[in-house]
Formats: structure tokens, C-alpha cells, sequence
């Protein structure tokens, strides 16, 4: 059982597609390196610079914020991580 | 006696008077408070409306814009003559139509660090209808300092979210800041900030009235494309800037 990673809508692109990617780690910051690894296009999508995330990606891991230190957050096999994009408009 | 309802009133909220939760008492609740809503645009239009409809006793509106062709396909409360209109003003003409009922207080001015305090700072809850980060933390800041509740919601093409902000209590807005964003031009459809600002004044009557669980702690999000909510748990940050022990005294 890995841990599933939900990617946000406008990030679809880069993961041809897929809303879901299953992923293993022990960390949130492994689970998306894999994430990058398997779709490159996801490197800039979520990260400013290694081990930077942007400051709009937000991460949840079982439906709570990991913020902060969300990529030191750990993980097992069956957790969901969810990203989000922080929102602006109105 | 202040706060009670004329027997117009009592036909005009007849049908949510009805509601168990609700009732006289409630309504008369609503009739007493006072509102501000920061922004009169694709959030601030519908939540304009749904708590003028409600008979929120007095609300203030605060935006500079004047009302442009762009607007329209989502901006609720402005037509085509009003285009080059403050939109304050025509916020006010039209609500005061809907409910001649309300104090509709207007605003035109752009909210900053230095004004914030004398633009909210006697209301009783303030509504996030802005359409940019950093004027949302100006309004946080301030929610936070004076103990006002908040009422967060923001919109990005078919996405929304929306979570309340009891300033002591639960998360603020800024508990989730990692760092500044780009500014830019954002994509939406009118359909997406009716439901965010439906949300947000649902929120705000049962605030107001004492009722229901609030989306505290609760950052409820809307995929439009899927027609789903999701709901994720926030907390409040110890270190927020804002909220926490870093905050300046």
C-alpha cells in the first residue's frame, strides 16, 4: 500500500492528467520527490528550490495541515497527501 | 425597543423565522448587528445580498473600484449602466431596493495598515471579500487584534474555500503564511464566488445568531469541476505572526 498523493487541479497538467499518484516515502518531502521523479513537470509546480516548496502549495496529510515543516512531516503506507494551492481572489 | 421586529419585518423573514434554529430571537439578533465587508466584488456581491436579504441591521461596505465591463460576469450586484460608478454606490442603491430595512454604510476607500482599525473596528464581524493576499492580511491582523471573528473565503477558477477566523479561539487566516505570493490577474466564473459568498454569510448568521458548527479549524474547500467539498483541519500555529508568540504586541 503506498501513499497517495492528490494533485491539485492546476498542477494536472504536468502528471498527464492524473489526479491521484501513488507514491512511497516515510516523509512528505520523499513521497514528492518520488512525485518529481516519475513527473518532472511537478518540480516547479510545488518547489521555489530543493527542499523550498512555493510559498501558494499547501499540504495536508489525512485531510490536516502539515504546516509547517511540511516536508520533514512523516508518512505511512495507506496516508493521503493532499495538495493545495493557496487562493487569492474574490 | 431596539432590535425588535416591526410586524413587517415579521412577514418580510416570515419563512426563516420559521426555522426551528433560528426563530424571533434570532432574527432579532441579526437586526441588531453590524457588519463590514471588505470588497464589493464576486464575494463581496453575493454576501452583500444574502445578509441584506437576511436583515443584517447594518452593514458597511468598503471597496475604491469602480465598476468595469470585467466585472459583470460576476459581480452580482452591478449591471451594465453601472459601469464607471463607484461601486459602493451602486452597492448601496441596490441593497437599499432588497431591504430598505438595512443601514447600508459605504466605504470608497482601498484598506491599508493605517486605516483598517477605523474602517472595522466597530463592527461586530468582518467578511473577507478581497481579492488579493496581502489586503486580507492587513484585515487579519486587525480581526485578530480586536477580537473581531473573520470570515475567510477566496476563489480561483472553478475553486473555492472558505473558513471562519474567532480571533483566541482557532486558526487565523495567517497561521498557514509561508511567505508572499505573486500578485496576479486570476481567473473565475460567477458561479464560484455565489457559492464561496453563500458560504460565508451562512457562516456569518450562524455566528451572529449562536447556531450550528462553525468552519473553524475548518478549511472547507469547493472543486466546481467535481461539484465536491472537502473539508481539511487547520490549527493554530504557536509561531504565527499574527496569532502566535511571534505576533508583535
Amino acid at each position: 500500500m503506498a501513499v497517495k498523493v492528490h494533485i491539485h487541479t492546476t498542477h494536472r497538467q504536468h502528471t498527464n492528467g492524473l489526479d491521484v499518484v501513488p507514491v512511497e516515502g516515510i516523509t512528505v518531502g520523499e513521497c514528492l520527490n518520488q512525485l518529481v521523479r516519475q513527473f518532472p513537470g511537478m518540480e516547479k509546480a510545488l518547489f521555489a528550490k530543493k527542499d523550498k516548496l512555493l510559498n501558494v502549495v499547501e499540504v495536508y496529510v489525512n485531510h490536516a495541515s502539515a504546516h509547517p515543516n511540511e516536508l520533514a512531516k512523516s508518512v505511512q503506507d495507506g496516508d493521503e497527501i493532499h495538495l493545495l494551492v493557496m487562493l487569492a481572489g474574490g | 425597543m431596539v432590535g425588535m421586529l416591526t410586524p413587517m419585518e415579521r412577514e418580510r423573514y416570515d419563512r426563516q423565522i420559521m426555522i426551528g434554529e433560528l426563530g424571533q430571537e434570532g432574527q432579532e439578533r441579526l437586526k441588531r448587528s453590524r457588519v463590514a465587508i471588505a470588497g464589493a466584488g464576486g464575494l463581496g456581491s453575493p454576501i452583500a445580498i444574502y445578509l441584506t436579504a437576511a436583515g443584517i441591521g447594518r452593514i458597511r461596505v468598503i471597496d475604491p473600484d469602480e465598476v468595469a465591463l470585467s466585472n459583470l460576469n460576476r459581480q452580482i450586484l452591478y449591471w451594465e449602466e453601472d459601469i464607471g460608478r463607484k461601486k459602493v454606490d451602486s452597492a448601496r442603491a441596490k441593497l437599499r431596493r432588497l431591504n430598505s430595512a438595512v443601514e447600508i454604510e459605504t466605504i470608497p476607500e482601498t484598506i491599508t495598515k493605517d486605516n483598517v482599525s477605523d474602517l472595522v473596528g466597530e463592527c461586530d464581524v468582518i467578511v473577507d471579500g478581497m481579492d488579493n493576499l496581502p489586503t486580507r492580511y492587513i484585515m487579519n491582523r486587525c480581526a485578530v487584534e480586536k477580537k473581531i471573528p473573520f470570515f475567510h473565503g477566496a476563489v480561483n477558477g472553478f475553486e473555492g474555500r472558505v473558513m471562519t477566523i474567532i480571533p483566541g479561539e482557532t486558526a487565523c487566516l495567517r497561521c498557514m503564511y509561508r511567505g508572499q505570493v505573486p500578485q496576479e490577474k486570476f481567473p473565475v466564473i460567477g458561479v464560484v464566488p455565489a457559492v464561496i459568498g453563500s458560504l460565508q454569510a451562512a457562516e456569518v448568521i450562524k455566528y451572529l445568531i449562536g447556531i450550528g458548527k462553525l468552519l473553524t479549524n475548518r478549511l472547507l474547500i469547493y472543486d466546481g469541476l467535481k461539484a465536491t467539498f472537502t473539508e481539511f483541519r487547520v490549527s493554530k500555529n504557536p509561531v504565527c505572526d499574527h496569532c502566535g508568540s511571534a505576533a508583535l504586541p
